[in-house]
């Protein structure tokens, strides 16, 4: 697995009374090629309009980064399908692209365009750093003046931060709390001190407090879409999961042993698995009670462990919920919730999936089979990867 | 009187147990008679292990009460078989 962990993530927050953003967002990963591409595009105006000139942006950039085009040229394509208003004159969408590519651990380059976005922030853990930009002018035609397009090339290393939002945050609070707004300033300050604050602070965590405190300042009614997007460099964060009995007996201690090894979080996933970990480790396994659910069994507790469940219910439960992108808050505090908390957190998620067969001959209709168990891991990995953007793997004991 | 040994009841929470009525026994607070329930002391496991046993006469759920374990455990079963075991 990599070394190596870009964690990409963002808020938004619509402009008060809109259901629909004026800004757009996208992010795609290329494993083959090392790739990450994020793009956010800011509509003019805000709701249906602004969204559909924002997607039909974003969408665009996105697909050109993607190919092997030079991305000023890309951006310049971009330009010259945007249609202008005629009306202001200006053009109906802004954006910044993003386009990373990280071949190896100290080698990750950074491709940016910025059109008319607030310019995008570097950090270095907490330290602000200033780069110069390479402009690039263009005139279109219907459009009264000459564009400006800027793009840089950056390195960026392990701790760096790359945050880039919508005017939305740079204009926040503009004529109640700040007569010019938040401004750039703002948000760098706001940013720096988050970081200080919290070093290891995860771009979810990082783009919503700035969202949060963007609307804050707009006291809680924005005046404008607020998108706040966070590229973070970091190592990963890693988690085990084992389920299911190894095949003989033997290969107990082989688990035993990929457990002690493992780095990271551990979680237990099944009863007949942790009682044999309890033995190997010889720690007590205590099933916690105090939280109900019709849905599954109950967690338990064992030293050393970050999270001991049932097996097939709670992963196929886990499964579905990741499938079906349920925010953590929805989930009631079950067995589920704690998982999927877990897979939040991590960004490699390896799985030790034991292949015992004669499990459950009480009652053949209970999904407790090898296959089941395959398939059901097959899930969590897919949505892990699809809609997560986290690494997984897996090994058969 | 001299204080007696609290009963050891362990309700199975495994896979098979808790789809087949287990889920409902862990609501034992809701129905056990509060004076046996004071009486023993109720915890989780996860799995007895007779899930797992070809042929036998028991289904799930399954509960130990004291050394013993019962299988094709209802409320009713379980609050009798508890008692009892209390009582005893
Ligand atoms: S699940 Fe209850 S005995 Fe195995």
């Amino acid at each position: 697995m990599n070394d190596l962990f870009i964690d990409v993530d963002y808020a938004q927050i619509y402009k008060s009374g809109q259901k629909i953003g004026g800004d757009v967002f996208l992010l795609s990963r290329n494993p083959e090629r090392e790739q990450i591409v994020c793009t956010l595009s800011d509509g003019l105006g805000s709701g249906v309009k602004a969204n559909v000139l924002a997607s039909l942006t974003a969408h665009m950039a996105h697909k050109l980064s993607f190919s092997e085009m030079d991305l000023t040229h890309s951006a310049k394509i971009i330009m010259n399908t945007l249609p202008v208003c005629k009306e202001r004159k200006i053009s109906y969408a802004t954006f910044t692209i993003v386009d990373i590519r990280h071949p190896s651990l100290d080698d990750i380059q950074v491709n940016l365009v910025e059109y008319d976005n607030p310019q995008a922030l570097l950090f270095r853990d907490s330290k602000p750093i200033v780069w110069q930009r390479e402009k690039i002018l263009l005139h279109r035609e219907g459009a009264f003046k000459k564009e400006e397009l800027s793009r840089s090339s950056l390195q960026m290393a392990v701790g760096d931060r790359l945050i880039v939002f919508s005017d939305g945050a740079t204009q926040a609070g503009m004529g109640k709390a700040l007569p010019l707004g938040w401004r750039l300033e703002g948000v760098r300050e706001f940013a720096q001190h988050q970081i200080e604050r919290n070093p290891s602070i995860s771009s979810h965590d990082l783009s919503r407090a700035i969202a949060r405190k963007a609307n804050g300042l707009d006291r809680l009614a924005s005046k404008d879409d607020i998108t706040v997007m966070v590229v973070y460099v970091r190592r990963p964060r890693r988690t085990l999961v084992v389920t299911g009995p190894p095949f003989t007996k033997e290969k107990d201690e082989i688990l035993g042993e990929k457990l002690r090894n493992f780095e990271g979080k551990k979680i237990i996933s099944g009863g007949t698995t942790a009682l044999i970990v309890s033995r190997l480790f010889n720690k007590k396994l205590k099933v916690d009670l105090s939280c109900w659910s019709a849905d599954v069994p109950p967690v338990s507790i064992m030293e050393g462990f970050d999270l001991v469940t049932e097996g097939m219910l709670t992963l196929s439960k886990v499964a579905t919920a990741l499938e079906q992108k349920k925010s953590l808050r929805t989930l009631p505090n079950d067995a589920v919730r704690k998982f999927v908390a877990l897979m939040m957190d991590s960004d490699q998620v390896h799985f030790i999936v034991g292949t015992k067969i004669n499990e459950a001959h009480q009652d053949p209709s209970i999904p407790v089979e090898i296959g089941i168990r395959r398939t059901i891991i097959g899930r969590l990995r897919k949505a892990l990867e699809d809609n997560y953007l986290k690494e997984t793997s897996q090994e058969y004991l | 009187m001299a204080k007696r040994e609290k009963v050891a009841v362990k309700i199975c929470v495994g896979t098979a147990c808790f789809v087949q009525g287990g889920a409902d026994l862990l609501l034992y607070d809701e129905f056990l008679d509060p004076i046996v329930l004071a009486n023993c002391e109720i915890e989780g496991v996860s799995c007895l292990g007779k899930c797992k046993e070809a042929g036998s006469k028991e289904g799930a759920p399954f509960v130990q009460i004291g050394d013993v374990v019962h299988g094709d455990m209802t409320e009713k079963k379980f609050c009798d078989l508890v008692a009892e075991a209390v009582h005893a």
